[in-house]
């Protein structure tokens, strides 16, 4: 009896999108792959910051959030590739943003946030678009900078191609103007 | 009788394709001065690199080569087909050593893609890329879009400049000579470059308030990608990233723009632009447009994707756009796209396997055959129809009339033929490794008509055979074919030939 009340519970939770518990932290694949699931509920996300902040005269701002393994082990930190970035656009009311340090990119990994708010897929105010129209947003962990330095091998070996390069250059016009 | 190629074919072949790689290597200065710009010394060590192979080839190609000998037909088409080989080759060494990709044939697969203009991709973490490294994946949309050859032709022309042109899948005869119609399609690409820049920077600065250098950054990504037809985006999810309808617009209009002929360009610079509404290409490009959008505009609403029809509009005319120029450009996600099923995949599949105009960066079968097919079935079926005797005309307009001859009516239908082919063969192979159908065609006819749109079948996992076959359905769709053919036949009399 208590298996079947579980299950029903489950049942219930999981077939309808509002009923989905505000404090879950929905995983962003399956945001992807089931949006319509949860549209129209209140949900929380947890990932990094990329991309850009579009500060819109709205007074909104527009981001990604990506939560795939690079979010917290950065290829350029010796993260280990796992497949494309799984992210979805947030739209975050300007106050919000008071203490974010900036977006994510090369050699930047962007401050890990926690964003709550109504997930809105394909919303008829805005002619289909689907995102999270973000209420709160609390910060897990501020970004930080990462350093990517030279590959010497290549670039000695490159310049030592290019000067052997130039050299047959050289050659050939000398051969030609002595023809 | 096959006559087995002697050295001075291969010292040919060699010298003109030492100028192509030359070029390339020229053009490889762009991303090495943006990477020295943004102090990114990995991608620059990269750059450097690849330079070094392109200019060591190419000047050894061309101290062993000669010129002394015009380019023939067969010479030609050889030299086109191996620099589509080969430039992604030396072109994905940067892909490699970047560590976004799993294996040297994902980096080649990316570069592939990037030059063919096709959009599917294997990068991964994209969103971590350096700016550099991505400048260089949307210029390879831009040197294949253009065509690597005309480069070659506006700036080092030479004997055999026809034959190259013919060998990129080109047959505008725009102006006298193939040289002064290679430099008006640069001075095109460049107007467009402008006008495109400035556009979806100023865009990006005033109406989604990006930083002035990102508004820029994103302005010329996104140009390469949709004047080139390409589909690259700079960030992993391609358009819908923007959320944006004036962007979008703007993306649309270039999109429209690429995938137009330079023919159709020249007419609207300097007329006579009235001629344009008759011509059967345009006539054909607008009526499969309206087509496949009605398809997929009913499809979608009969899955009811969207709760209302300004999200439809909006959505359904931005996908079908970029699937029927060739782009590839989405802004919805590849797992949402998989789900469109019925009379919306049927218009997207179709959408992107007739393609855009000939001779432009558009892939796929391309309107003008679908046009002359559908007039030469329509004169075949007036024949049937009228009395034993009577003479049906078998003219069409196209800047002016022409006659359809049955020769011509035989090439094109085999060329489309070739190109339903390739999309079948590429399903076939992904459904041996267990892919459903709908998505097997949806990636193989995105593949072969170097679309790039993707609904997760192109993936780093993916199988390396399947992986291969897509390489080979872009460089096929991309050389529409005769290129290719001529290289194996070249192949074939090396072994075979006396």
């Amino acid at each position: 009896m208590l298996v079947m009340t579980a299950a029903a519970v489950l049942i219930v939770s999981v077939g309808t999108g509002p009923a989905v518990a505000q404090e879950q932290i929905v995983p962003v694949a399956d945001l992807l792959t089931a949006p319509a699931r949860y549209d129209g509920a209140v949900i929380t996300i947890e990932g990094e910051l990329v991309g850009d902040y579009g500060y819109r005269a709205s007074g909104m701002v527009w981001t990604q959030l990506n939560d795939d393994s690079y979010a917290r082990d950065p290829l350029v930190d010796g993260g280990a590739l796992t497949g494309a970035n799984a992210g979805v656009g947030l739209r975050i009311p300007e106050v919000q943003m008071a203490g974010l340090s900036a977006p994510g990119g090369y050699r930047i990994r962007g401050p890990i946030v926690r964003a709550t708010g109504q997930w809105r897929f394909h919303d008829p105010s805005r002619q289909g678009e689907t995102y999270l129209d973000v209420s709160s947003v609390q910060v897990i962990e501020l970004g930080k900078q990462l350093e990517e330095g030279p590959n010497g091998a290549a670039a000695i070996t490159g310049v030592i191609l290019v000067l052997a390069g130039g050299a047959m250059m050289m050659r050939r016009r000398y051969l030609r103007a002595r023809a | 009788m096959l006559i087995r190629p002697i050295g001075s074919d291969f010292r040919t072949i060699g010298f003109y394709l030492g100028r192509v790689f030359l070029v390339v290597a020229a053009s490889g200065l762009f991303p090495l001065a943006w990477s020295i710009a943004g102090r990114e010394w990995g991608p620059f060590s990269s750059f450097l690199l690849m330079i070094g192979v392109f200019v060591v080839l190419g000047a050894a190609m061309a101290l062993a080569g000669r010129d002394e000998q015009r380019l023939d037909w067969g010479h030609g088409m050889v030299v086109v087909a191996v620099t589509w080989l080969a430039v992604p080759l030396i072109g994905s060494i940067p892909f490699m050593l970047s560590g976004h990709f799993a294996s040297p044939l994902d980096a080649y697969f990316d570069a592939m893609s990037g030059l063919s203009t096709t959009g599917l991709s294997l990068v991964q973490d994209l969103d971590h890329l350096a700016p550099s490294l991505n400048f260089w994946r949307h210029l390879l949309h831009f040197l294949g879009g253009q065509g690597i050859v005309i480069a070659v032709l506006v700036l080092v022309a030479g004997g055999g400049a026809m034959t190259l042109y013919y060998g990129e899948g080109r047959d505008d005869h725009i102006l006298p000579s193939v040289r002064s119609t290679a430099r008006f399609i640069w001075v095109v690409a460049v107007a467009h470059l402008v006008f495109g820049v400035l556009a979806l920077g100023a865009v990006a600065y005033f109406v989604l308030g990006f930083g002035w250098i990102r508004s820029l950054f994103h302005g010329l990504m996104i140009f390469f990608a949709g004047f080139d037809t390409g589909g690259f985006a700079p960030q992993s999810t391609s358009v819908g990233y923007y959320h944006s309808a004036v962007f979008e617009f703007i993306v649309s209009i270039l999109m429209v723009a690429g995938a137009m002929s330079f023919a159709v360009h020249f007419a609207l610079w300097r007329g006579p632009r009235r001629s344009l509404i008759r011509n059967l290409e345009a006539r054909t490009i607008i009526g499969t447009f309206i087509f496949t959008m009605t398809l997929v505009l009913f499809g979608l609403a009969a899955m009811n994707a969207f709760g209302d029809i300004a999200g439809l509009s909006r959505q359904g005319f931005f996908q079908v756009l970029s699937a029927h120029t060739g782009t590839g450009f989405a802004t919805v996600p590849p797992t949402e796209m998989v789900r469109w099923s019925g009379l919306a995949f049927a218009g997207m599949a179709i959408a992107m396997g007739l393609g855009g105009m000939a001779s432009s960066t558009a892939g796929g079968i391309k309107s003008m055959r679908v046009g002359l097919t559908a007039t030469s079935m329509r004169h075949e079926i007036q024949s049937i129809l009228l009395p034993h005797g009577a003479i049906v005309d078998r003219s069409y307009f196209q800047f002016r009339n022409k006659q359809l001859t049955p020769a011509l009516a035989r090439s094109v239908l085999t060329m489309s033929l070739l190109y339903i082919t390739l999309y079948i063969a590429g399903a076939v192979i992904a459904l041996a490794y267990g892919v459903p159908l709908q998505q097997a065609l949806f990636e193989s006819v995105s593949a072969g008509a170097n679309v790039g749109l993707s609904v997760g079948v192109t993936d780093p996992s993916m199988p390396i055979l399947l992986e291969i076959t897509y390489i080979i359905q872009m460089w096929l769709g991309r050389l529409e074919f005769i290129a290719a053919f001529a290289l194996i036949g070249f192949l074939y009399s090396m072994v075979r030939g006396k």
